[in-house]
């Protein structure tokens, strides 16, 4: 216990000295350090830098519905005619997380062509995506004499909602920060949610905006009789048309199947116009040109509708054709509106609306009032600490408060070494540990004393006050460091944040006061040839 | 230093008043759980749902204005902040549906019901930020938890106190007897009850970091008996005939300036954070001194009791020293 070979003492050294570089950004500028030197500061957590935390949800029941009626469509085709086979007639029913196949036409015997239409479907039916255990995509049952039911299995359901999460996310990314520039952290967290952290920004309107719209962009003929609207107005609809409106244009009746969809845009950005107005640019990929450059040739003088979530954006006059593939919207936008619209276009369609469970938003200003009402209660505690340890044990007092300070710069460089992040509580949990972490000391000294009091030598009383103090502090912090790590994975935040320094502090502070204080104790003890401790 | 002036050795004899102890923290515990259920818990926001929105209070944006400005269903408060700076805050759940807007209405109820928290914070926060002319800076604090959340982070928080004090029970068990156990965990308890209790008692906002308050105190509970245990069992091994009162005795006396140091440093450390750690962390911070007083009283009159009653022999094997270890003289 009392024994310090050379190669000991450098180790201790070392981990020191490890830990004041990897502390020494948090405190003063590194910038123009020496390379090998690290020059990260701690990650400060959105409490305390300001910014948005937003929870969003992606609704298992909306993402099922949505490959439901997907597979309606293939259906459709999977049950047409073609020159080698009859036609099946349907009606798909969607009915939230189910679809029936209701077959609308019995044979000349009066029999529903279930068998057939089963096994066109058993032909459509993909097996699960990225599943490994198999098994198809729907499930199909009869239903009737008449009726398929479509279902999706728990394995599928979760492999669709894993493809929808990791879209949604890979969109999320892009609408929020279309150049790959901003700080923003996005977090899966469960099978259906998304965290979305964005410091620094200090508006959510404006992110749950970006991110509410499905994004589906398509660019339909539009039908311009007056009378045609009109009826449609009234709720009779021409077949094949929809009704639409948009805010520049007015209600407008355009065609049902759009011309050019949102999968043929390549690229989108904010530009200009002419008269210096922003606009949005966007690049059709080659299928899109085509079909575009086809459309335009064929219709000439007829309005083409663009259109963003059913809601037409633009309807320009086609004057000729274009080829090129290059296209705009114009209109009254503000630069910001006009990007934020590039960005969801470019991003693509969501699997799903997501929904925003919940949000916390804090400005960088009180974020900064944070920071400084808790370096100040830090450095009150700590001085407090460090004044009643001295008081009580003298020397060995000051010993011990050398150790609380090399704790602390401990966890700042354990936190730099893990990426942890810094939370007002976590700061909390540090003050926390300033005070808990003299306990692993006093219980030594306590143990000296005692010793001491026994009439034992220094050396003795010190050696047996560091040997049985060990397993109470083993077991004391063991139980301590259980309650941090359950915190940790409960997890939320800026609770996580307090786990966080919580543990490091538990673990640091064991070395610090079992090591680090031994040493000096031994050092004081050989150098000075103390014959009684003043604890 | 003045450690010296301790005295070297107490002979306080604890076990003698345990069952005032047992009594007096049965009371405590009732009393507690008696304020919970007539009182009520202040359940801050994330486990209430809803929303709370601060504000700088200037001449122009004061608690009176601010409530004149938007409609019904709101609670508006002043607030002062770490630096002496007033503040407005403002609470609500969700708004009156009819001021939510066309695209609101045409929710089906299930959607509503999912929505209507975020979409009343929303027109909340434009609401004033138009009446008083505020940029996005003004709005130091802007949480809003929807009601699906909420009540997953209220049953989380409970399983993760269940988990601790599972993991404790088992670690105590593991490394002395059920009997310690047993003890160790009904302290633990009596400390949760009585923060709780405090919780109740001066309506300090439950939340998050109140069962991060929860967590630290039952660590420190049982850190704190398992120190006192640490010493019955060594007692127990040298001294194989003493009474049990005795041992018990004998182990709190011994650790008890421990035990005040420690509580003392870590009061001291905690008490920094209240004075000067701001409103986010002053609640947890009055929660965890009390957790640390009555923290301490359990583990000798509540823990230790415990053990009494239900016996300290660690094992029925012949005890074997622990190496290193010398019998006294």
């Amino acid at each position: 216990m009392l024994q310090f070979p050379p190669w000991k003492v450098l180790l201790v050294l070392v981990v020191l000295i490890w830990g004041i570089v990897m502390a020494l950004p948090n405190v003063m500028n590194m910038s123009n350090a020496p390379g090998f030197l690290p020059k990260q500061s701690v990650n400060l957590g959105l409490d305390l830098r300001g910014g948005v935390y937003l929870e969003m949800e992606i609704p298992p029941a909306e993402v099922i519905s949505s490959r439901l009626s997907v597979f309606a469509r293939d259906v459709r085709s999977a049950f047409a005619r073609t020159s080698d086979r009859e036609p099946i007639y349907f009606q798909p029913e969607l009915r939230g997380r189910t679809m029936l196949i209701k077959l609308s036409r019995p044979d000349a015997d009066g029999n529903f062509p279930v068998e057939e239409a089963l096994r066109r479907l058993d032909r459509i039916n993909g097996p699960i995506e990225g599943g490994l255990a198999g098994g198809k995509t729907f499930e199909m049952t009869r239903a009737g004499q008449d009726g398929i039911l479509v279902s999706v299995s728990a394995a599928s359901e979760s492999a669709m909602l894993a493809d929808a999460l990791s879209k949604t996310m890979t969109i999320v990314r892009r609408r929020v920060d279309p150049d790959g520039v901003a700080e923003i952290s996005l977090t899966p967290s469960g099978n259906n949610r998304i965290v979305l952290e964005a410091p620094g920004e200090p508006d959510p309107e404006r992110l749950k905006t970006l991110l509410s719209r499905d994004g589906r962009m398509t660019f339909n003929l539009v039908e311009t009789s007056p009378a045609d609207i009109a009826s449609a107005q009234a709720g009779i609809v021409k077949p094949g048309f929809r009704l639409l409106e948009g805010p520049e244009t007015g209600p407008l009746l355009v065609r049902e199947i759009p011309e050019v969809v949102g999968a043929d845009i390549a690229t989108a950005s904010q530009g200009n116009d002419e008269a210096n107005r922003p606009q949005i640019n966007f690049r059709l990929n080659a299928n899109g040109a085509r079909k575009f450059y086809e459309t335009t040739r064929n219709n000439s003088g007829k309005l083409f509708a663009i259109v963003l979530d059913d809601v037409i954006m633009s309807a320009p006059r086609i004057n000729e054709p274009i080829p090129g593939g290059n296209v705009r919207i114009t209109g009254s936008f503000t630069i910001e509106e006009a990007q934020d619209l590039a960005a969801i276009i470019a991003a693509g369609e969501m699997p799903a609306k997501v929904q925003f469970l919940d949000q916390r938003v804090v400005s960088s200003t009180l974020g900064e009032d944070s920071i400084e009402s808790g370096f100040r209660a830090a450095v009150v505690g700590l001085s407090l600490v460090a004044f009643f340890m001295i008081l009580a044990y003298g020397l060995q007092g000051m010993f011990a408060v050398l150790s609380l300070v090399a704790n602390v710069i401990l966890i700042f460089a354990a936190l730099s070494l893990l990426g942890a992040t810094l939370t007002l509580p976590g700061i909390a949990g540090i003050i926390l540990t300033i005070g808990m972490a003299v306990d692993a000391n006093v219980l030594v000294f306590e143990r000296v004393r005692e010793e001491q009091n026994n009439g034992r030598s220094i050396w003795t009383a010190v050696q047996a006050g560091y040997e049985r103090a060990l397993i109470t502090i083993l077991d004391a912090n063991i139980t301590t460091l259980f309650a941090a790590i359950i915190l940790y994975s409960l997890g939320s935040g800026p609770v996580k944040g307090f786990a966080v320094t919580l543990a490091l502090g538990i673990i640091t502070s064991v070395f610090t006061a079992f090591v680090f204080t031994r040493m000096m104790t031994v050092f004081w003890l050989k150098t000075f040839k103390t014959k009684r401790l003043a604890v | 230093m003045l450690i010296k002036y301790w005295p070297k050795e107490t002979k306080i004899p604890f076990m003698r008043y345990r069952y005032v102890g047992v009594v007096l923290s049965l009371i405590m515990m009732v009393g507690s759980i008696y304020l919970v259920m007539t009182r009520g818990l202040n359940l801050g926001v994330d486990f209430a749902g809803g929303s709370v929105v601060e504000l700088r209070q200037t001449d122009t944006v004061t608690v009176a204005d601010v409530r004149s400005q938007i409609p019904g269903g709101l609670t508006v408060n002043s607030a002062t902040d770490a630096n002496g700076a007033e503040l407005v805050v403002i609470r609500f759940g969700e708004v009156e549906g009819s001021l939510l807007g066309p695209e609101f209405a045409a929710l089906t109820d299930e959607e509503k019901a999912d929505r209507a928290s975020a979409a009343s914070n929303t027109f909340v926060v434009k609401t004033i930020k138009q009446a008083f002319n505020l940029t996005d800076e003004d709005i130091l604090r802007n949480d809003s938890v929807g009601p699906k959340v909420s009540g997953e982070l209220f049953r989380e928080g409970l399983i993760a106190l269940g988990v601790a004090t599972l993991m404790m029970f088992f670690y105590i068990a593991f490394r002395y007897t059920w009997a310690y156990a047993v003890g160790g965990i009904a302290a633990l308890i009596h400390d949760a009850i009585g923060t709780i209790g405090l919780f109740s008692l001066l309506q300090i906002q439950f939340d998050l970091t109140s069962i991060a308050a929860l967590l630290t105190i039952i660590g420190y509970s049982v850190n704190d008996s398992v120190v006192v245990f640490d010493r019955i069992r060594e007692i127990r091994r040298k001294y194989k005939q003493m009474p049990a009162t005795e041992v018990i005795d004998i182990a709190t006396n011994q650790t008890l300036s421990r035990t005040f140091l420690t509580g003392g440093t870590t009061i001291i450390a905690v008490m920094a954070i209240v004075i000067f750690g701001g409103p986010v962390l002053q609640g947890m911070s009055v929660a965890m001194i009390w957790g640390i007083v009555i923290g301490t009283y359990s583990s000798i009159y509540f823990a230790a009791a415990i053990v009494l009653m239900l016996g300290v022999d660690i094992n029925r094997k012949p005890v074997e020293d622990t190496p290193g270890f010398e019998a006294m003289p």
